[in-house]
């Protein structure tokens, strides 16, 4: 974890990368890879309808931009978006969706057996890298809920709820994980489907300096399947 | 657009054994997309160099120098008027130097001058969006011919005077409804690329 706010700190600092630079290329990657794992002609709903769960930080804004990206590639996001930082990146990226015809529900679906109707995906855009100490309201019961669905879950970065390093045995099972930049230690308990590495802008010269051995990407991809 | 200046030169296909590309940008909007397509280039290990001579003001495109000077991008300090020095050097040539945004009194040097180095070379060239120094709508004669455009979200009015060999769109951004509003009819994006030939 310290690691990866480490690397993060000197792409800000070092090298200038602005938070929605980087948010933009990351969130790209994750609807990139939801779009080789999940083609929409794989949806058992009529229509390719995805939940985007956002939480109050910067994995919640990947999120955002993993929904917009989603809507041009054909599918049908709607975002749930309870705690929403007030801050021009944040506000700005709500209204790029909005703008798109991207709803926004006013309160989570009270059962998981409403979500798997409705839904062909949920995308677990909650907490991140950055994530420590006890889950608050409302996405301790909105875990609990996404913990009972069926239908599949692709978490970005970092399974919402788990340990950053020691994973959670008893939380969340995503089918699908898109590790940011590199893949964390908690992709270790990783026991899904799909395992994508997503955020292509990690210079070779930070690379090095981190040991990161990153497999390379294929060609202009921007996402690289692990597994 | 280092997406399709990398589908029209695949790097096994380069004459060069050094996978170069020369970007050149200009003081404006389109030099500072020149800048953000080097810095992909070297994350797809071409080995890009930069020529940017009049440089933007904006801390947003000043950041974008700062991250291609950080990634070990080269900037020349100037252009060789011998052309045969960049033929030899660069596999290609991105020009990036001025966009469909470009007003006649915007300052002519260097401009002028670099454009005027550009249309001797024989490498191949690429052009963001507008082939620079020409007009916009009606087009350049006289002007340079490159090889390969990627028009920008969607084509400009001179595209139809482009004589070269491949045609891209890149910039898969523009919610539906700006394209209908402006009536745009941008062709089809394949699955997820961001980049489409016409």
């Amino acid at each position: 974890q310290e690691e990866a706010q480490a690397i993060d700190q000197e792409l800000f600092t070092e090298y200038k990368f602005s938070v929605d630079q980087l948010m933009e290329l990351a969130g790209l990657s994750c609807a990139t890879a939801i779009a080789k794992a999940y083609p929409p002609s794989s949806f058992t709903t009529s229509r390719p309808t995805v939940l985007v769960v956002c939480g109050p930080g910067n994995n919640g804004g990947d999120g955002l931009v993993c929904a917009r990206h989603l809507k041009m590639f054909g599918y049908e996001p709607t975002v749930y978006y309870p705690k929403r930082p007030s801050k021009p990146l944040f506000e700005g990226l709500t209204t790029q969706c909005q703008k798109m015809d991207i709803p926004f529900l006013s309160e989570f679906p009270a059962e998981a057996a409403l979500i798997d109707e409705l839904y062909g995906l949920v995308v677990d855009a909650i907490f991140g890298f950055s994530f420590t100490g006890a889950v608050r309201e409302p996405f301790g019961s909105i875990l609990g809920t996404l913990e009972r669905i069926t239908v599949p879950i692709a978490s970005i970065d970092i399974p919402s709820g788990w340990d950053v390093e020691k994973g959670k045995a008893d939380g969340l099972q995503p089918d699908m994980l898109i590790s940011l930049t590199a893949p964390k230690k908690a992709a270790l308990h990783f026991a899904g489907r799909y395992h994508f590495l997503g955020g292509r802008f990690v210079p070779p010269a930070l690379q090095k300096k981190y040991a990161l051995n990153l497999p390379p990407y294929p060609e202009t991809d921007c996402v690289l399947q692990l597994s | 657009v280092p997406v399709p200046s990398r589908q029209a030169f695949p790097l096994p296909s380069l004459p060069r054994k050094q996978p170069t590309v020369l970007v050149v940008c200009g003081p404006a909007q389109n030099g500072a997309i020149g800048l953000v397509c080097a810095r992909h280039l070297r994350i797809f290990d071409y080995e890009p160099t930069i020529f940017y001579p009049k440089r933007s003001p904006d801390p947003l495109y000043r950041d974008f120098t700062t991250q291609c000077e950080k990634m070990d991008i080269p900037f020349l300090s100037y252009l060789p008027t011998e052309v045969q020095l960049i033929n030899d050097a660069y596999n290609a040539v991105v020009d990036a130097v001025l966009g469909a945004e470009a007003e006649a009194a915007e300052g002519r040097e260097p401009c002028s001058a670099i454009l005027a180095t550009l249309k001797l070379l024989r490498i191949p060239i690429v052009s963001l969006d507008v082939p620079s120094g020409w007009d916009a709508e009606a087009g350049g004669s006289g002007g340079i011919s490159p090889d390969v455009l990627v028009s920008l979200a969607a084509p400009k009015e001179c595209a139809r005077r482009f004589l070269g060999r491949q045609h891209f769109v890149a910039g898969r951004f523009l919610p539906y409804d700006v394209q209908k509003k402006f009536e745009l009819n941008p062709p089809e994006y394949p699955g997820t690329e961001c980049v489409v030939a016409l």
